[in-house]
């Protein structure tokens, strides 16, 4: 049996290593070298996400991550960004349930820039922070999420999965682009609560990798964020302890104008960074992800009956992760024929379990995946900060596609019969209806305008 | 935390702005060129450290080629690639790919067929060899290309949902004559898609897929593997007729300053598309147009986000940008075909004032042109980021196979590069200028006819109608 058949002889690392280290103020650092191209990616993790938020601040952590691009105390306006795409870099943000990262890939000459600029903010922020700052993107948010979610048809499907899965005053419970109403909520002290208690130097995981030179490069991360004080007010995480499986199926029918019928599902299914986690991927994998899955199998390829059909993985630390399932319907045909047929499969696997062949593609298309993450020192950089945020060890990002590799397709099998049933489901259903008219679309749909 | 504290907490020690240490020198990588026996055209490129392997296929099969009232056939064509070969089934064929840990995607497009293959290094002999099978020899089964016409009939509501997508298909239609096939969806409508049969694919596929009008350009890291051998027994033995040369059609356009609403009730938010007919890479303005292009939308810190997000609030972002549709070889008559545009979403109430200030920007460039501190930083932006942009064997292979089906020489990326830094302050602002002149752009929106009509109408920026979505 091929099991642990890799295609590279690092098993995926590359070669790569890491060095760790740490500042006075708690930062942590990580460092790793590769010299083939002249770039280097300055990542920063703080360990933040929406699952801190408390109820009628949904939103804040992503609100608070767009403010970090307002300036501070020696970078004006929106500095940070003409600075780093004038040295040419990139640079971006962005904010989950557990963390929120920020990142700069640099011309490797420019890396001193990137390490100064996060540092200014990380030190700083509150010296530049101010009302205008906060209205505008405010704004801006609020249209981010139209753009992604109100204004597309199935946009908010994740965010009432989410809902389901997560009971009212679970810390995932709400998605980290939060309510409009909790939007126009936040206030600027908030936004300044939330960074003296989360923004601190102790509660972040610095990674550099590319073409450095690691001694001078700890320098300046000394230099730069070594006197940013030590603090500590921040408090632990809601707890996010579920039992492993919903225990009765949740349901709900969404009628509204999309241009077919979809069954959505998320299921319960291990955290991340357990064994077990890596065997819900690999189920996920032969079900639902890419053309020669059970499910586009069944529904796209025989039965005729879906658009298209696949499962995703939201790998969660701090709470049972979600295994997305996603149907669209074909033409006419009606839910209910779909998600017989998905039942049909989820429960012959879990009685058989995969194949040999099952598991030698599915471990491949893992492995690709994770090769395609560390070609670039951005992603690598990523998984770096993943890890020594999450699990407590960058090292683990050198060894994770070896350990997909090493599940079994016992271990595959067990994961599946306990998980991916319908009593560990919520359901979402939408039942399209007719295009609303002209005439239909009176005035009380203005009352959401913000000025 | 308490204030009191907060008060009180020692500051950071501050330093001055570092500069930039010795720039390491950075060039497009140039690739090798040969050919094969059956007339192949390969470009290869060694990228050390790239474990995945990128190879794109282009083949000579543009959109413009497809039969009348079969617009789609060469998109199911694409599809139909991974549905079979003379030695194994549809689900054998895709099985085996991802036992590779490979990924095989097919697109139609404008310009060429592309099929795109993505593959760790170990195993690129394998997957090269399904890659040549599926052209040398597909075997487009009846029932295989009968759904994959449904699949495709069933996503164009999704498509015609998107506003983006809606809006892209509403400005093509303005802006080129119906007969052109650039005015039309490039992976066909309801009507066309619906008389695709296998017949209809093989015929497309035996008129236009040939070894000797195709280009395989392979990327990533070689050590230890023979490329020669692996692609003489792969890819060397497909077969097919010489090459024969194809005119490009001329494309005329329309760019009257107008605004054409496509109506979505209850929309939150209008997607806005404002757009015009432009050059493709050919011509000389090109540098010059990116650079201004840049400048004017380029990014959040370009002249619309200044205002549109960063001052107003009224959108997520909106981007200027230019795009190549169809290039024609130098030795032909004909000029290829780009398209101009400006792209976003505006929420519903601020849709007015928000056209309203994208107009006053494009006015104020005209009037003031752009600056010599604009026009460096973006520069040094467009410059600066290339060996981050070109990290990985897919982004080298995708604008090498880009090249090749615009009729560029190989090293147009790498001469790019030189251009943009010579190309001064009033070149850049004759040619954003040029671009989006404000008395000749098309504007598409996609929102709430009710609530928006008027107050565009209002702005004075051409005749306004209203379409169903």
């Amino acid at each position: 049996m091929p099991m642990g058949h890799t295609a590279t002889q690092q098993a995926g690392s590359g070669g790569l290593t890491a060095t760790e280290h740490r500042l006075a103020n708690g930062l942590r650092v990580v460092l790793s070298e590769d010299h083939l191209t002249p770039v280097a990616a300055v990542c920063l993790w703080y360990d933040v996400g929406s699952r801190h938020e408390v109820k009628g601040r949904t939103g804040l952590a992503h609100l608070f991550e767009h403010l970090m691009f307002q300036g501070s105390a020696q970078v004006k306006g929106n500095g940070h960004f003409e600075l780093v795409q004038g040295a040419g870099g990139s640079l971006n943000g962005t904010t989950s349930f557990e963390r929120t990262n920020y990142f700069e890939t640099m011309p490797a000459h420019q890396v001193e820039l990137a390490l100064w600029l996060e540092a200014d903010r990380m030190g700083s922020l509150l010296t530049a922070l101010d009302d205008e700052s906060m209205e505008n993107q405010r704004d801006v948010v609020k249209n981010e999420r139209r753009q992604r979610y109100d204004n597309v048809p199935y946009g908010t499907a994740f965010e009432k999965l989410t809902a389901m899965a997560y009971p009212e005053g679970h810390p995932y419970h709400h998605t980290p682009i939060g309510s409009m109403a909790d939007l126009d909520a936040a206030s600027l002290e908030d936004a300044r609560a939330f960074f003296r208690t989360y923004y601190a130097p102790g509660n972040a995981v610095l990674a550099v990798v590319g073409d450095i030179d690691p001694e001078q490069t700890l320098a300046w991360i000394e230099k730069y964020f070594g006197s940013i004080p030590a603090h500590d007010g921040k408090q632990p995480p809601r707890d996010g302890t579920l039992p492993d499986t919903i225990g009765a199926e949740l349901r709900e029918v969404v009628r509204e104008e999309v241009p077919s019928r979809a069954l959505m599902a998320a299921y319960r299914l291990p955290h991340d960074g357990t064994r077990e986690s890596d065997a819900a991927d690999l189920a996920l994998t032969i079900l639902g992800g890419g053309e020669s899955s059970r499910l586009h199998n069944r529904l796209v390829r025989h039965d005729r009956t879906a658009v298209a059909a696949g499962f995703g993985l939201l790998r969660l630390a701090g709470a049972p992760s979600l295994g997305w399932l996603d149907v669209k319907a074909s033409g006419g045909v009606e839910v209910p024929a779909i998600e017989a047929a998905v039942d049909e499969e989820l429960a012959r696997f879990a009685v058989e379990g995969p194949t040999p062949q099952e598991m030698e593609r599915a471990q491949a298309q893992l492995e690709r995946e994770w090769l395609d993450r560390l070609a670039t020192v951005s992603g690598r950089a990523d998984e770096l900060c993943r890890f020594a945020v999450l699990f407590g060890d960058p090292q683990l990002a050198l060894t994770a596609v070896q350990r997909i590799l090493e599940v079994t397709p016992e271990e595959v099998q067990a994961v599946a019969k306990a998980r991916l049933h319908p009593g560990n489901r919520a359901v979402l259903v939408y039942e399209p209806t007719a295009p609303q008219d002209s005439a239909a679309a009176d005035q009380n749909e203005e009352e959401e305008t913000a000025k | 935390m308490s204030d009191a504290v907060a008060a009180s907490t020692p500051q950071m020690e501050f330093h001055p702005q570092p500069g930039p240490g010795r720039a390491t020198p950075w060039a497009f990588p140039a690739p090798e060129r040969s050919r094969l026996d059956n007339g192949l055209t390969v470009l290869r490129c060694h990228r050390p450290g790239q474990q995945v392997i990128a190879v794109e296929v282009s083949l000579d099969a543009p959109l413009e080629a497809e039969p009348t009232g079969l617009d789609g056939v060469a998109t199911i064509m694409a599809r139909a690639f991974s549905e079979g070969t003379d030695k194994l089934s549809a689900e054998d064929f895709t099985a085996e790919l991802e036992r590779c840990g490979a990924t095989l995607d097919a697109h139609a497009d404008h310009p060429a067929v592309r099929v795109s293959l993505e593959v760790p290094a170990s195993r690129l002999d394998k997957a090269l060899g399904l890659l040549a099978d599926a052209l040398r020899a597909p075997a487009f089964p009846d029932n295989e290309v009968e759904r994959l016409v449904n699949n495709r009939l069933d996503e164009i509501p999704h498509e015609l949902a998107n506003p983006a997508r809606r809006a892209a298909m509403a400005l093509a239609a303005e802006i080129f004559p119906a007969d052109s096939r650039l005015s039309r969806p490039r992976q066909g409508t309801e009507e066309t898609v619906a008389r695709i049969d296998a017949a209809a694919v093989r015929a497309f596929y035996e008129a236009h897929v040939r070894p000797a009008t195709a280009t395989v350009v392979v990327v990533g890291d070689f050590t230890g593997i023979d490329l020669d051998e692996v692609l003489g027994t792969s890819l060397g033995a497909w077969t097919g007729a010489s090459a024969e040369t194809r005119p490009v059609p001329a494309v005329s356009t329309d760019d009257t300053g107008r605004v054409v609403i496509v109506d979505r009730p209850g929309a939150v938010q209008t997607q806005l598309l404002i757009g015009r007919v432009g050059p493709d890479r050919h011509e000389r303005v090109w540098p010059a147009q990116v650079l201004g292009t840049y400048c004017l939308g380029g990014t959040l810190t370009s002249r619309l986000d200044r205002v549109l997000r960063e001052e107003k609030g009224y959108t997520y972002g909106v981007r200027a940008f230019g795009q190549v549709l169809r290039s024609a070889p130098p030795s032909s008559t004909g000029a290829g075909t780009g398209m101009l545009a400006i792209s976003g979403s505006v929420d519903t109430p601020n849709t007015g004032p928000a056209l309203e200030d994208l107009w006053t920007v494009l006015r104020t460039l005209a009037a003031e042109g752009l600056t010599e501190a604009e026009r460096d930083v973006a520069v040094q932006n467009l410059v600066g980021v290339a060996p981050l942009k070109y990290e990985t064997a897919a982004a080298v292979a995708g604008t090498l196979a880009d090249q090749v089906e615009q009729f560029l020489p190989d090293d147009f990326q790498a001469r790019m590069y030189e251009r943009l830094a010579e190309t001064g302050t009033v070149e850049a602002t004759a040619a954003a200028v040029n671009a989006f002149p404000v008395d000749r752009m098309v504007t598409v929106l996609v929102g709430d006819a009710a609530e928006i009509t008027e107050p565009v109408k209002a702005l004075g920026i051409g005749p306004v109608t209203v379409i169903p979505a």
